[in-house]
C-alpha cells in the first residue's frame, strides 16, 4: 500500500552541490588512476594532469560556496554521520541485509535508521574527511609545492593517493546501492522528493523524531 | 512551485543551538589548525632560509677579499699567463658553450 504523501528529503541546495560533486568527482577519480598508473605517453599525461586540476578547481568551488552557504547543512551532516548507537553496530552486523537480499533474496530484520544508515554514515565520514584532505593537499601539491618544505610536500602526496584510491574505491560501492536504492536515486537526482511510506521503511527514526507535517 | 510537490519536510530545528555552536564551532576549528600548521611549517623554512642568507653576508663582511678582481691569485693568472680579462686566451680558456642536455630526459 503506497500513500500519495511525499516528503522533501534532499533540498534544491544539496542537490546542487551533489550535481556539481558528480561532474567534478568522476572525472578527478579516473584522471587520478591514470595519474597513478600512468599508461601514457607525455602528452595524454599533460593532457590528464590539466583535466584533473580543472575538475578540483570545480570540485574545490563547490565544496567552499557550500560550506559558506549551506553552513547549517553541513553541521547538520556531521551531527548524523557522528551520531553513533548501537543500533550501527547491529547494523554492521547484518550490513543492512543487502547480501541477504541481493545473493539470497531473504528478507532479514535491520534495526532502526535515521536519515543515514550506518554504511551511508561511514561513507559520510570518509567523504568529509577524505574530501578534505584531498582538496587541501591537491592544492598544496599543485600550486604551493615549491613554498612547502620538501617533506611536507612528500607528506601531502602520500596523503593525497591513500584518501583517493579510498574514496575512488567507494565510488562504485556509492553508485551501485545510489541506483539500487532507486527512489532515494531519484530524490537526489531529480525532484528531491522521497515517497512517506518508503521513507517510513528505510529511515523509520528519521521520519519519526526529524521530519514535520509543512502546513503545521 | 516546488513546495506544493511534497507535503511533509525536515524540521528546521533539528540541530539546537548549543549543538550548532559546539559542532560549528568544531568543524571551523578542524580547518583552521591544519592551515595553521602549514603556514608554521612555510614560515620555518622561510625563516631557515633567511638564516642561512644572513649568514653568509655575515661571511663575506668578515672576509678580506670581497671581489673577484681583487682577489690575489686571479690577477696574477691574467698577468702572467691569460693576458687581460675576456682577452682571446682566457675566452677560449675560461668560457664554455650551451650544450642541450635535455633531448633523452623527454622522450
Amino acid at each position: 500500500m503506497c500513500s500519495e504523501k511525499m516528503i522533501l528529503k534532499h533540498p534544491m541546495s544539496v542537490r546542487i552541490f551533489h550535481y556539481l560533486l558528480i561532474v567534478s568527482f568522476l572525472p578527478l577519480a579516473v584522471t587520478g588512476l591514470i595519474l597513478y598508473f600512468k599508461p601514457f605517453s607525455g602528452e595524454s599525461m599533460n593532457l590528464t594532469m590539466q583535466i584533473h586540476v580543472l575538475a578540483g578547481v570545480l570540485l574545490t568551488l563547490d565544496a567552499v560556496a557550500f560550506f559558506l552557504i549551506g553552513f547549517e547543512r553541513v553541521v547538520l551532516f556531521v551531527k548524523r554521520v557522528f551520531t553513533i548507537s548501537v543500533n550501527d553496530v547491529k547494523w554492521f552486523a547484518v550490513l543492512g541485509g543487502y547480501p541477504q537480499k541481493l545473493l539470497l533474496r531473504k528478507k532479514v530484520p535491520v534495526p532502526p535508521m535515521g536519515k543515514y544508515n550506518s554504511g551511508q554514515k561511514l561513507f559520510g565520514i570518509c567523504v568529509l574527511i577524505g574530501g578534505t584532505l584531498l582538496v587541501g593537499t591537491g592544492w598544496i601539491l599543485w600550486a604551493f609545492p615549491h613554498n612547502t618544505p620538501r617533506e611536507t610536500v612528500a607528506l601531502m602526496g602520500t596523503l593525497h593517493t591513500v584518501f583517493g584510491i579510498l574514496l575512488t574505491i567507494f565510488l562504485p560501492v556509492h553508485l551501485f546501492l545510489g541506483i539500487y536504492m532507486f527512489d532515494d536515486f531519484k530524490a537526489m537526482i531529480l525532484h528531491g522528493r522521497i515517497p512517506y511510506d518508503e521513507a517510513r521503511e528505510q529511515s523509520p527514526l528519521w521520519v519519526e523524531k526529524e521530519v514535520i507535517p509543512l502546513n503545521k | 512551485m516546488e513546495n506544493k510537490q511534497y507535503d511533509y519536510v525536515e524540521n528546521p530545528f533539528n540541530v539546537t543551538r548549543r549543538q550548532f555552536m559546539t559542532i560549528g564551532g568544531l568543524i571551523v576549528a578542524l580547518m583552521v589548525l591544519p592551515s595553521l600548521w602549514v603556514r608554521s611549517l612555510v614560515s620555518n623554512r622561510n625563516r631557515y632560509i633567511l638564516a642561512r642568507t644572513k649568514g653568509l653576508y655575515r661571511d663575506d663582511e668578515k672576509a678580506k677579499i670581497r671581489v673577484s678582481h681583487a682577489n690575489r691569485a686571479v690577477a696574477g693568472y691574467y698577468r702572467d699567463f691569460g693576458g687581460k680579462p675576456l682577452g682571446e686566451l682566457s675566452e677560449a680558456l675560461l668560457h664554455t658553450k650551451y650544450i642541450n642536455r635535455t633531448h633523452g630526459l623527454t622522450g
